[in-house]
């Protein structure tokens, strides 16, 4: 659904962070913020909370500029993870060019995460989103805590999908750029394949990812 | 403020928009005392959104950015004070961004659901057209159906009485053609009677001796042909009789056709119906009859009959093994008329029971009945508030208990 304005030289490209309640998606979008350092970037807009839990949204927008001109503007969004609030996580997920999908890697988390991922599933077809073909990274966070699932069944679960498989501890970092990395890297291959970034706009997929992890450039 | 609900909600907000909700004629005052009378606001486009238009100081701008990209800039002379208010008006249009954000959120997650209410309306609107249409016709179709029904049913009764009439035909007509032969018989024999008494007439009127005569008597055995001649005539007067009585009895039997409702005796019916169905069974079984006196009832005897003969008929199906015994028996006890039509048959198990009263049952080979006999026989005892309780046991026999109330 990336949106491209010709005239302003500008493509917006939505990014969702999906997940069962608490599993830690706001503070993947808090650490990303910290942790990398974009051609532009914003600040990190938290939406009403209420004990701390996502009541609308998180965002997170950022940008790159391609060697064209052309401005490629990130919106990072996170969803709020609590059943009921299905209306607004189905809003949120409209139009998404992608999505990390954040579980919580404890033992009793097993059956939240599951109903979750057929939520995105459902809620995807809802909105009118190929699944099939959406970018989706899948994310095993909370790995510092004890009681969790460990590696080998996570891997013996998920590992036979098509769906990149991460393994992070959000509260320290850890995980949180190769998540996002994995994403950018679908994420190209999608943009590429439809808006030419290479041949029309001169950037290759290293150039974008990089551009986006780490600049040296100045901003605005 | 205007609300459109096909706004989505993450879209990029321009200058304008951000601005909706706050009051600019108090932003300007304040930003002039703040900065000075030079201070103007201008959108990415160049439009001045405030400030005067011709300015002859060089000005100094700033972006004003709430995501990453400047949304507008902000012009002043006072350069010492510029980048806190620029600083200030950024949050201010940041804290007006998260409003239309999270309202505009509201507004396309509701309006989804508002648009998917509507779509169950429009179909509940639908269903309660058709409900209302269907109600409107129910009277009509009611009575289509009941006609439809009545004309199913009156001809299944047509059905039911061609397919016993035509059995009683095959057992009839061979009653009926059993004396017819031997009347035939007995004629043909007496008319070589005739003969010979006619020739003995001729010798004696041609004046032959007494010797002679006596002698073509002896030769002729004229006493014999005599006697038996005597014989002849009375058997045959008998057969002729009996095939009187059938004729009267089917005849009887014929108002099986009228539907008419009269006061009749149950008695005279079993008995005319005996008589019509003893010949079709008699291969099978003997008929007993043991009729007690009943008061006279206000019925339709004609399909009443057909009732008894339906149960009679059965009863002889059940013969399987010999020649048995079936007993029609009257009475009336405790105001109510009980005829019992009962057997020495196979019986029935548990599960045929069920159904025998049901359409088309019929445990016969197909085409030897039309599975209709006692549901039609149900229907119309039913219809004269009766009721028919069946008793069998396999391999002892059945008996079918016939309950008719009097009625005034």
């Amino acid at each position: 659904m990336a949106e491209y304005d010709e005239k302003e030289q500008k493509l917006t490209i939505k990014l969702v962070y999906y997940g069962p309640a608490l599993s830690g998606k706001t503070t993947n979008l808090m650490s990303l913020h910290d942790l990398i350092d974009p051609q532009l970037s914003g600040e990190l807009m938290t939406m009403e909370t209420k004990n701390d839990r996502t009541l609308f949204f998180d965002l997170l927008p950022i940008g790159i500029r391609a060697p064209s001109g052309l401005l490629i503007k990130f919106k990072l969004f996170t969803v709020p993870g609590q059943v009921a609030h299905d209306g607004t996580r189905k809003a949120v997920l409209s139009r998404t060019d992608g999505v990390v999908f954040v579980a919580d890697s404890q033992t009793n988390q097993k059956i939240n995460n599951g109903e979750s991922f057929q939520n995105l599933a459902d809620n995807a077809m809802r909105v009118g989103l190929n699944f099939e073909s959406l970018p989706v990274v899948v994310q095993f966070n909370k790995r510092d805590l004890s009681n969790i699932v460990t590696e080998e069944e996570i891997k013996e679960r998920w590992g036979k999908t098509n769906w990149p498989l991460h393994f992070s501890t959000a509260t320290k970092g850890e995980g949180i750029k190769e998540t996002f990395e994995s994403l950018l890297h679908l994420v190209y291959l999608d943009m590429e394949r439809r808006f030419k970034l290479k041949s029309e706009h001169g950037l290759d997929e290293k150039e974008f990812i990089k551009s986006v992890m780490s600049s040296t450039e100045m901003q605005f | 403020m205007r609300i459109i609900p096909q706004n989505q909600f993450d879209r990029d907000l321009d200058i304008h928009e951000l601005l909706k909700g706050i009051d600019q004629k108090k932003i300007y005052p304040a930003l002039k005392k703040l900065l000075g009378e030079s201070v103007r606001l201008i959108d990415t486009k160049g439009n001045i959104i405030f400030g005067q238009e011709d300015v002859t100081k060089e000005l100094k701008r700033l972006p004003l950015t709430v995501q990453i990209e400047p949304v507008a800039y902000i012009e002043s002379e006072d350069e010492e004070n510029i980048g806190g208010v620029a600083s200030l008006l950024e949050q201010l249009l940041k804290s007006s961004e998260r409003y239309h954000m999270a309202s505009d959120l509201h507004i396309e997650s509701v309006h989804a659901d508002y648009e998917k209410l509507q779509k169950k309306h429009e179909a509940l609107i639908a269903s309660e057209i058709k409900y209302k249409e269907l109600a409107g016709n129910l009277e009509q179709r009611v009575q289509e159906q009941v006609k439809t029904i009545d004309t199913a049913q009156r001809q299944l009764y047509q059905a039911e009485k061609l397919a016993s009439v035509g059995q009683l035909a095959a057992g009839v007509a061979h009653e009926i053609n059993n004396p017819v032969s031997f009347i035939r018989s007995n004629l043909s024999t007496a008319d070589d009677y005739v003969k010979d008494i006619l020739q003995f007439a001729e010798q004696f009127n041609a004046g032959l001796d007494i010797d002679a005569l006596k002698s073509s008597w002896q030769e002729k055995d004229l006493d014999f042909i005599l006697k038996d001649f005597s014989t002849l005539l009375k058997e045959s007067i008998d057969g002729a009789d009996r095939v009187k009585t059938i004729v009267a009895d089917l005849k009887d039997f014929s108002k099986v056709d009228s539907a008419d409702v009269a006061i009749a005796d149950l008695n005279e019916v079993i008995r005319s119906v005996c008589n019509v169905a003893r010949s079709q069974v008699s291969q099978n079984a003997e008929l007993e009859q043991s009729l007690n006196d009943l008061p006279n009832i206000k019925c339709q005897s004609g399909h009443l009959g057909q009732v008894f003969l339906n149960m009679i008929q059965n009863s002889a199906q059940a013969m399987k093994q010999g020649r048995g015994k079936i007993k029609v028996s009257s009475a009336f006890i405790d105001d109510e008329i009980i005829i019992k039509i009962s057997d020495n048959g196979c019986g029935m198990s548990a599960t045929n029971i069920e159904r025998i009263f049901d359409p088309f049952y019929t445990t016969q080979d197909v085409g030897a009945g039309t599975g209709l006999g006692l549901t039609v026989s149900m229907d119309i005892i039913t219809s004269h508030d009766g009721r028919i309780e069946v008793e069998s046991q396999k391999g002892k026999g059945t008996t079918f208990i016939i309950t008719l109330p009097i009625r005034e």
